[in-house]
């Protein structure tokens, strides 16, 4: 009797010790074979470095290919599904994690012209060893929507860049003021977005339209994930690629994924690596 | 031995359950609860995302509070309840001439009634929010609703310390931020099922529950509406044009796909407390539910995209006699769920 009250006592505690420590997280299982990497983004127009202005400016600091003059009050975009690929087979996938809880998400960014904390994405994790390619998607896809509302930069109340009316968010966006647009203030506001496509069938149209745009770019050089390498590409994007030749007179109010269909295409062009520091 | 049992089996019995239960997010709300979602015997699996929000007493209190607290509207006037009553099944008591003036987005719509939410995919009467969670965002941001942006709110909400004490016992969170606020909101609308009326039960085997009348209509419905309108939501959640608008001023579905293709077509509304509803259509274009009828046999006429099961080869194509109409018309209002219209779990409790 003592004893099956005994073994039966240990058997509670051992499960009630199981209980307490098999949830918590074992986050880097492998701490010692990965390393990190420090992505960094510099956004231009043409040769000019990004310089957002107070909105209502009538400061135009730029001019697109047909001399339209032009400012910007707001730029930036949103990047996931990051990805890292070396000439041995190195492959690194960014973990992704859309959730409520602002420290549980995973693997999305935004990048904010005018606060340069944003312009640095940190990888970590990433396996020891070479790399020569990143690529990423421009913008939210359906993974990061449809787990309904989520925290942290995909946040509307908190900066989150979230189109109310045909929810989805806008993967990259412009605004400011150009002296071509006759709405008030001269207002320009150039919203790409969209994550789903319903194709077309034999009686049915295209609808919906996913503009999300796969980037891949190839750094200039190999380099070296290890305990003592932290490598930094610096890719640049010149938004000139995305409007230089948009006419901002008619083109200076998109708002849906139709609207912003023609822009898409011009997306991946506009990042290159410039350098990457080793 | 029985005290054997109560002092080691059970405590071993605990462990176990501790241990069974302990990574599952989910296990710390009572087993059973009023507060808990159940899906009815006869409706399909929901569509909402659980997995990341599940109802539970407290999140569902806050809910309520969030729904009825008029502070979140610009000036302080509107809360959701204004305009979404739950003595009509959660819709409008009357008409409000409310247009989404977005993007030169115009028209007319009528609030619709909210209930079995869990089950649709698409909200409004466009579809053009994907997610329940979603649907309070446009709500509150929405000039002709409570013309207030949804950083403002969720502002508000901050600085409001009733509030950040309800948020903390909810969702173990010390700052309020928009996600929670969006969760709280879903978890009360979540538990505005609606499946309980004598149609239900019915269904659920009461041979009883329907009169001769009624069961001739059940029959009449299936035949003529059951396309759209389908068991047991009375929706099949499709976008269809039934010719409502006499011109078209109102997009519909088109504004979400921008595809003409879709032009003139609505979300098909679920008929479930359509007693209470009033007025009908997303332009409140009638008061009764023979005008609807009426509007079905006669009243419609041919346009863009309507619907060839509502008109085809130049007339209607739903033919009932005055009689049918009596007979539909009884059957609809079997639909009628009274337990959901006076269920006190959603009475107001901000009388503070
Ligand atoms: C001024 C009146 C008004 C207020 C206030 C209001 N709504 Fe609505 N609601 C409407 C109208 C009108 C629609 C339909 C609009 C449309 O489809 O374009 C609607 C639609 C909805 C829907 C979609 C239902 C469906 O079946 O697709 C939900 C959910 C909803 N409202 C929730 C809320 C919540 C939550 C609040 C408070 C944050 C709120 N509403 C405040 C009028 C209102
Ligand atoms: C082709 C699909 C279709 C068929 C068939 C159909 N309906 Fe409808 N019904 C709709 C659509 C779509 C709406 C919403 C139209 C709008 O507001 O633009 C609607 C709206 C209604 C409404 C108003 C609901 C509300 O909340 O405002 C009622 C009542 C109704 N239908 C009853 C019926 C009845 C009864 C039948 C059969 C005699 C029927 N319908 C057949 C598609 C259909």
């Amino acid at each position: 009797m003592q004893f099956i009250r005994q073994t039966l006592t240990i058997l509670a505690f051992a499960m009630l010790s199981i209980a307490t420590f098999s949830c918590q997280e074992n986050e880097n299982p492998t701490l010692e074979d990965s390393g990190e990497m420090i992505v960094k983004f510099d956004n231009y127009v043409g040769n000019q470095t990004m310089v957002i202005d107070e909105v209502g400016s009538t400061n135009y600091r730029y001019s697109n290919n047909s001399g339209q003059k032009f400012n910007l009050t707001r730029f930036g975009y949103y990047i996931s599904h990051i990805k890292l690929e070396g000439p041995n087979g190195e492959v690194f996938i960014d973990e992704m994690n859309a959730a409520a809880d602002a420290n549980q998400i995973k693997g999305y960014y935004q990048v904010v012209q005018g606060n340069s904390e944003t312009y640095n994405i940190h990888l970590k994790g990433i396996p020891h060893g070479q790399y020569n390619k990143i690529t990423f998607n421009l913008g939210v896809k359906e993974d990061g929507i449809q787990e309904g509302a989520v925290g942290g930069i995909l946040d509307r109340a908190a900066g989150g860049w979230f189109w109310n009316w045909n929810s989805g968010f806008i993967n990259y966006i412009i605004e400011g003021h150009s002296d071509a647009s006759l709405r008030d203030e001269n207002r320009v506001q150039i919203h790409i977005g969209g994550w789903k496509n319903i194709p077309s069938g034999d009686e049915t149209p295209q609808r919906f339209f996913d503009n999300n745009v796969a980037v891949s770019l190839p750094f200039d050089a190999t380099v070296t994930v290890s305990n003592t390498l932290r490598p930094s590409p610096h890719i640049m994007m010149d938004l000139l690629k995305v409007i230089g030749d948009t006419d901002l007179s008619t083109e200076n109010n998109i708002h849906s994924p139709a609207a912003g269909k023609a822009f898409a295409p011009k997306l991946a062009d506009a990042f290159i690596v410039d350098h990457t520091h080793q | 031995m029985k005290s054997l049992h109560n002092k080691v089996v059970w405590p071993s019995l605990v462990a176990i359950l501790v241990v069974w239960m302990g990574c599952d997010q989910g296990s710390e709300k009572p087993m059973v609860s009023i507060f808990q979602f159940e899906k009815p015997a006869h409706f399909p699996e929901p569509t909402y995302t659980f997995r990341n929000n599940e109802v539970n007493e407290k999140g569902f209190n806050l809910g309520k509070m969030l729904f009825f607290d008029p502070s979140l509207s610009r000036d302080g006037s509107i809360a959701c309840s204004s305009c979404h009553v739950q003595s009509h099944a959660f819709a409008d008591t009357w008409l409000h001439p409310f247009s989404f003036g977005v993007e030169d987005r115009q028209g007319v719509r009528n609030a619709p009634p909210l209930f079995n939410l869990a089950f649709h995919k698409e909200f409004f009467w466009d579809g053009g929010v994907t997610h329940l969670d979603f649907a309070p965002i446009l709500a509150f941001e929405s000039e002709i609703e409570m013309d207030i942006s949804f950083e403002d709110v969720v502002g508000r909400i901050q600085r409001n310390d009733a509030y950040k004490a309800l948020f903390r016992e909810a969702f173990g969170i010390e700052e309020v931020t928009g996600p929670y606020v969006l969760h709280a909101l879903s978890q009360f609308m979540l538990m505005m099922v609606s499946a309980d009326s004598r149609y239900d039960q019915y269904i659920l085997g009461d041979q009883q529950a329907l009169s001769s009348v009624e069961l001739e209509g059940l029959v009449l419905f299936r035949q003529h509406c059951e396309s759209c309108h389908r068991e047991p939501l009375f929706t099949d959640l499709s976008y269809r044009n039934n010719g409502v608008q006499r011109q078209i001023s109102d997009l519909g579905r088109e504004t979400i796909t921008e595809v003409s293709e879709d032009r003139a077509k609505f979300k098909v509304p679920s008929l479930r407390n359509i007693e209470v509803t009033s007025p009908y259509m997303h332009n409140a274009r009638f008061e009764g539910l023979l005008q609807v009828l009426n509007h079905y046999t006669q009243g419609v006429q041919d346009q863009e995209n309507i619907d060839p099961l509502i008109f085809k080869d130049g007339k209607p194509m739903i033919q009932l006699s005055e009689d049918e109409k009596t007979k539909i018309i009884a059957f609809l209002k079997s639909l009628t769920d009274n337990n959901f219209l006076s269920n006190p779990i959603f009475f107001n409790s901000n009388d503070r």
